[in-house]
Parts: structure tokens; C-alpha cells; sequence
């Protein structure tokens, strides 16, 4: 029961963690590698808000999405829209932008151990015998509104409809008169707004550091790897097939072999079905 | 024809001025502006552990310059600090970039002694061949605890002659530990442990010794589990712990992700005592972030004075001194090292009356003096700082618990202030 438990909090983390990289991806093809970067940014500025500005945490989390979803789109719309076409510029300039943006925080001194946020709910709750603390559960409840809440968003409204019309067949939906780098930029500002959601979660669990960025890029990529690039059933299953993985390889084989089982996993997907586990990146069919 | 009489006559008087100036610099050291000694720091700046170091030298050296600076030979020299990033912290940085560091403030910044860092035993065994390359004396203040430093010292003295180190090893903070868990078994009867180690060379050395050393001593090791950097969730061998009714879970780590550990800890309840070398709880902020969950954790400094005790009269100057420079107590033990390491070399300029490498190393080698963590002397064939528990013999190392959101120092037994207490869900 433990390991169901803490597997389900962990792939939900994984989930959201790499579903904003995913978004982004699955509409304008881009491989957003600020990614990590944007994660801690909502992290430090949700902090900020609330011990510096004495904004209260409601108020500090919504800010910092905002800020970090409006800093998501600018990035696309002054910076990466000069290399668009360029898969390899394109890496390069948004991983240099993230890396900027960490290594800001680095420069100006945000490298303590105490900057931390606190849970939504303090305490912990037993279920089936297994004690676990209220910020998991609301991981797992966050998790699962928020991929309602697209489903709901892509499916039912007009700018979803769009992404997803982009993410089908680009020059088909621009002749429908959809804009593809104003959608885009709202593809971008959506994955930055998803990415500070799952910060402003799943920083309470520990702390915020320059270096938790780096690693969530890394298990972003890996998630959509694995699950496959641009589909959104992917990246839940490259989640659930990792977090799972994960916590089993530490209770019967030892925690430190579980970095070797994601590179495992990752090289065994990139032979066997190199588009991932149920990405479809070569056909023309839904991949938002 | 009157203005260049003029001109001629404030030429003479500017000319006396400088003569008598110049004279009077001459007979009187004082007057003259003293070359200032240059001590070049090469520490990861863009780590905790760099700025703490940092913040302790520059302490120390702001105390000493205020005073005068140091007197060679009579005449008094202000320190000037020369701070290079190694960024020997930071992952997938090589080791060639601490070694630059080292080796641009040798011979660019022209720094006449290097203290500090680097901070990882990798960047500092590497730079051990730089600093006896342009025989520049060094003192280790911060990271570092690998065995090999002073073994090599040891076995090529006079090639490695110039090295010096006061953080100490890992061999006597096992050692200690090991004293620390039976002077524990001895009180409360506790003899199970659960050790949890960073998958990093310093703590599974750490972890190894541990655990076969308390097997030697007759007790059960519930479990020996090795964690990758960065790791986020901990349940898994909580719950172990938990099962197997471990008394202690001994966690060995320097990441900051540990605080996720100890939250886990708290919110499952598990009752076994944390007790081991958890670097991130060492910060006074701590308890204030985790809102309180890293109560009753037992944090190992391998080196005290970043908390005050009486037992220590200098380290109830330091951190006071700390909070008012900088606003905070002493986040780490290297804050405490690095104060104190500018005084060893201060100390050491002054007896051999030279900045000479020659006539400092045997200087440095008669150290005997009272630091921020005790007794501070050094051996003089592997130049390793001697340490065994008691502050007024030698430095100590020190077990500080969290207690209604202070650090109290609970081992060793010479400078505890409170006795160790236990969780109540343990009770």
C-alpha cells in the first residue's frame, strides 16, 4: 500500500512537472528548455511575495504564476520567434534563456537552504495504514484538476481549439485564419503557467534551489521521452511508468539504481519505439 | 617674470613637502601605507558552503585590519582578500576550474597565501600540486574531509609541506560519531539503526565506516540505503525504518533535498531519533522554513563555534560578531573554520616575522592557539588538525539538536549545554 500510494504522489509530480514542457511542445513544436528555469522562477517569486512583500500565499502563488506565464509567452514572442524553423537555435536560445534566469538567482545570493515554502495544510492523515502528509494528497487532487481542467480547455473552448488545430496541421489551420505564433505565444505563457502551478505544489515538499531546476528539465524531458513527445496520454503514462519504476527499484533493489532505471527506460524507448511510448510525432493525428 | 617666480617657488615648497613626507615614512612605519598581505580565497561562491566560508574569512580579516592589520617584523600590513569561484560545488564542473582559480590567484592577484577552499576533496587534492608548484602555503578551511589530503602530506611531505588543513577528516568524525551513538546506547539502550547515505565519495565512505564499526560494537543495522543527489522522496526507507523499528535513522548528507527527508520524517512519525551529518538542517533559518519539522533532529558540525558555547569563550565572541556583521547566525561549520583560520595564519605571520613559506610552515606547524572550536594545533608530520572531544586540548567537532526552534549543543559531553532529547511519538 505504501508503495501505491507514494508511486501515485510521485508520478503525479512527474505528470506535472512535465506537463507544461509537453504543451508547449505538442503546439509549436518547440522544445521549451527554459523550462526548469520558469519552475524555480515561480518557486522564488511565490517566496518573495510572501516574506519580502508580506503578500499573503494565495495571493503570492497567483502573482507568480502570472508573472512567470507573461515572462513564458515574452520569451517567445521577443527571443525564440527570431530562430523559429531552427530546431537546434531553437534548444539552444531557450536553454541559454533558462540558464540565465537560474543562474541569476545563483548570482544574487538565492542559494540557502531556507528558502522554503509551506504546505497548503499542515499535518498528515493515515490511509490504509500508511501516514502521509496533506500536501501529497493535494499534489494528487492538483494533479488531477489540472489535466481535467486542459482536457476541458482544448476540447471545449476557442483558443484550445486552436492549439490543438495548430498542433494537428500547422498550414491547414492557417488557412482556417489561425495565427501560428500568436497561438504559440499563448502555447508558451499556458506551458510557463503550467510549470509554475506544479512549483508553487511541489516546492512545499522540500526546498527551492537553482539546482531543482536543472532536474526538472531533466525529468520533464525523460517523462516526455518516454511517453512520447506532444501526446498528452504520454506524458501520463511516461509519468506513471517512471514514478512507479522509481519507487519500486527503492524498496527491492536499492534507491541509488534509480536514476540507472529512468536512462534504462529512456535508451530502451529511444530503440524500440523512438517517438515514445504513445507518441505519434510522424502522423498527422491529435497531439494535444 | 613674476609669475614664473611663482611657479618656481610653490615647485620648491611641493618638493620640501615631499621630501619631509617621504622622510618621515622613512623613520616611521607607521606613517607609510604598508604592502598589504593578499590572501587568495578560492571557494564556490555560488554555494552555501562557499558564501559561509567566505563570510567567515572576511570577518576575521575585517577584525584584523581594524586592529592594525598583521605585524611582520614591526611593521603592521593590512590584509587584502582575493576571492576566486571555483564553482567546484557545482555539478558537471570540472576540476581544471578550480585548479585556474588556484592558479590565476597565485599568480595574477599575486596572493601570498591561499586559505579557504577548494571545497571539494577532488578540486583541493588536485590543487595540492599547484600550491607546491609556486610554494604557496595553504590552509584548508572548508569542505574537504577525504583521508587521502593529509595522507599525502604525510607520505611526500616535502613536496606537500605548504598544505595545511583544519576541517578535519572523516576518520576521527567517524570515530566520534561512533563514541556519540555509544555514549546514546549507554543512556537510553538504543542499538538499531537505519543509515541513509548521499551517493557521494564523503558520505559512503562515511556510511561503510559507520556501519561497520557499529557492527563491531554489537549493533543491528536495520538498513544501509544509498540515496542519488537530488533525490525527492524518502517513504520508502522511512517506512523500513519504521517497520524494522530502527531507534536511530543515521542520515549522512549534503544536498540540500535532505529537508525533504526530515519532513517525510516528521509527517509519518517515524519513531526513530535523526542523528547523523545533515548539512542543510545546519542553518539557523531551518526551523523557521520547515515550520518546525526538523525538531528534535541531532545535526553533526564537523567543527563547532557556529553555535555558542560557553565551554568555547571565542565562539561566544565569533557569533555574536556574525549576526551583527551579516544580519544571522553562522549557517555552517565552516563559517566558524574559516574565522578562525585567518587568525592561525595571523598568528603564524607574526612568529615567523617573514611571509617566507620557509620560515610560515614551521610556524604554522608550533600552532597553539585557542580557535572558535577549541584547541587549535596541528600535527606536524601530515599538517592535519588534531581534534579528540575535549575544546581545551584540541578542536572539536559537535552534535547540536533542535529544540523549540534553537540549535542546542548536546555532545560532546565537555560542551553540552542541554541533554538529549527525544520525539514524544518516540516515547
Amino acid at each position: 500500500m505504501n508503495i501505491f500510494i507514494f508511486g501515485l504522489v510521485n508520478s503525479v509530480i512527474l505528470a506535472l512537472m512535465a506537463s507544461g514542457f509537453a504543451l508547449v511542445y505538442g503546439v509549436s513544436r518547440l522544445a521549451n528548455f527554459a523550462h526548469g528555469a520558469l519552475y524555480i522562477l515561480a518557486g522564488f517569486a511565490t517566496w518573495l511575495f510572501l516574506n519580502r512583500l508580506g503578500i499573503n500565499y494565495i495571493g503570492s502563488i497567483f502573482l507568480s504564476i502570472i508573472i512567470v506565464s507573461i515572462i513564458g509567452g515574452a520569451i517567445y514572442r521577443f527571443l525564440l520567434i527570431r530562430v523559429k524553423g531552427m530546431p537546434a537555435s531553437e534548444i539552444i536560445a531557450s536553454l541559454a534563456i533558462g540558464i540565465a534566469i537560474m543562474e541569476l538567482f545563483r548570482w544574487r545570493g538565492f542559494i540557502s537552504e531556507a528558502y522554503m515554502l509551506p504546505p497548503f495544510v499542515a499535518g498528515s492523515v493515515s490511509i490504509a495504514g500508511v501516514v502521509i502528509d496533506w500536501q501529497r494528497l493535494i499534489i494528487i487532487g492538483v494533479g488531477l484538476a489540472m489535466m481535467l481542467s486542459l482536457w476541458l480547455f482544448t476540447h471545449h473552448t476557442k483558443v484550445g481549439l486552436s492549439l490543438r488545430a495548430i498542433a494537428q496541421d500547422k498550414h491547414a489551420s492557417m488557412m482556417s485564419g489561425i495565427e501560428p505564433d500568436r497561438t504559440a505565444v499563448i502555447a508558451l505563457a499556458m506551458g510557463s503557467a503550467l510549470a509554475g502551478v506544479a512549483a508553487v505544489v511541489i516546492l512545499p515538499l522540500g526546498n527551492i534551489t537553482v539546482e531543482t531546476g536543472y532536474m526538472v528539465l531533466i525529468d520533464a524531458i525523460a517523462v516526455c521521452i518516454i511517453g512520447g513527445l506532444g501526446s498528452w496520454a504520454g506524458v501520463l503514462a511516461g509519468a506513471f511508468l517512471l514514478g512507479f519504476s522509481r519507487i519500486l527499484t527503492a524498496a527491492f533493489i536499492g534507491p541509488h539504481w534509480q536514476m540507472v532505471v529512468v536512462l534504462l527506460f529512456i535508451i530502451l524507448t529511444l530503440i524500440l519505439k523512438p517517438s515514445g511510448l504513445l507518441g505519434r510525432q510522424k502522423e498527422l493525428e491529435e497531439r494535444v | 617674470m613674476k609669475n614664473k617666480s611663482l611657479v618656481s617657488n610653490i615647485g620648491i615648497r611641493l618638493l620640501l613637502m615631499l621630501i619631509i613626507v617621504t622622510f618621515l615614512c622613512v623613520l616611521n612605519p607607521k606613517l607609510s601605507v604598508a604592502q598589504p598581505i593578499v590572501l587568495g580565497v578560492p571557494i564556490s561562491r555560488g554555494y552555501p558552503d562557499g558564501v559561509d566560508a567566505e563570510r567567515g574569512i572576511t570577518l576575521a580579516v575585517e577584525e584584523i585590519n581594524a586592529k592594525g592589520g598583521v605585524n611582520v617584523a614591526g611593521t603592521m600590513r593590512p590584509l587584502k582578500l582575493e576571492i576566486s569561484d571555483t564553482r567546484d560545488l557545482e555539478p558537471v564542473v570540472p576540476v581544471a576550474e578550480a585548479l585556474l582559480a588556484v592558479e590565476r590567484l597565485i599568480i595574477e592577484k599575486k596572493a601570498n597565501f591561499i586559505v579557504g577552499g577548494p571545497i571539494r576533496s577532488e578540486g583541493a587534492l588536485a590543487a595540492m600540486d599547484v600550491l607546491s608548484k609556486h610554494k604557496t602555503v595553504s590552509i584548508l578551511s572548508a569542505g574537504v574531509l577525504s583521508p587521502a589530503y593529509h595522507k599525502r602530506i604525510a607520505d611526500n611531505y616535502d613536496k606537500y609541506k605548504y598544505c595545511f588543513r583544519t576541517t578535519g577528516s572523516v576518520v576521527p568524525m567517524i570515530g566520534g560519531a561512533i563514541g556519540t551513538f555509544e555514549s546514546i546506547k549507554a543512556k537510553k539502550g538504543f542499538d538499531k539503526a537505519f543509515i541513509m547515505v548521499q551517493d557521494v565519495a564523503h558520505a559512503r565512505a562515511a556510511g561503510n565506516a559507520l556501519k561497520e564499526g557499529l557492527e563491531k560494537k554489537g549493533w543491528k543495522i536495520i538498513g544501509y540505503e544509498i540515496y542519488p543527489t537530488g533525490t525527492t522522496d524518502f517513504s520508502v526507507g522511512l517506512s523500513k525504518a519504521k517497520n524494522g523499528m530502527a531507534q536511530y535513522l543515521i542520515p549522512w548528507f549534503d544536498m540540500p533535498e535532505v529537508s525533504i527527508l526530515m519532513k517525510q520524517w516528521y509527517d509519518m512519525k517515524v519513531p526513530s531519533l535523526p542523528i547523523g551529518y545533515i548539512h542543510a538542517l545546519q542553518d539557523e533559518g531551518t526551523w523557521k522554513a520547515t515550520d518546525g519539522k526538523v525538531a528534535y533532529s541531532v545535526v553533526l558540525y564537523a567543527k563547532a563555534g557556529s553555535v555558542a558555547t560557553k565551554a568555547i569563550p571565542l565562539s561566544e565572541k565569533f557569533v555574536p560578531a556574525h549576526k551583527k556583521r551579516y544580519g544571522m547566525e553562522p549557517r555552517s561549520e565552516w563559517t566558524s573554520t574559516s574565522y578562525t583560520v585567518v587568525y592561525i595564519l595571523k598568528g603564524a605571520i607574526e612568529r615567523a616575522k617573514s611571509l617566507d613559506p620557509d620560515l610560515i610552515i614551521p610556524a604554522l606547524e608550533k600552532t597553539d592557539m585557542m580557535g572558535t572550536y577549541g584547541r587549535v594545533k596541528f600535527d606536524p608530520k601530515s599538517h592535519q588538525i588534531i581534534e579528540n572531544g575535549d575544546p581545551k586540548e584540541t578542536a572539536v567537532g559537535t552534535w547540536a539538536q533542535w529544540i523549540d526552534g534553537k540549535r542546542v549543543i548536546v555532545f560532546p559531553d565537555k560542551i553540552a549545554t542541554k541533554s538529549l532529547a527525544l520525539p514524544p511519538w518516540m516515547k
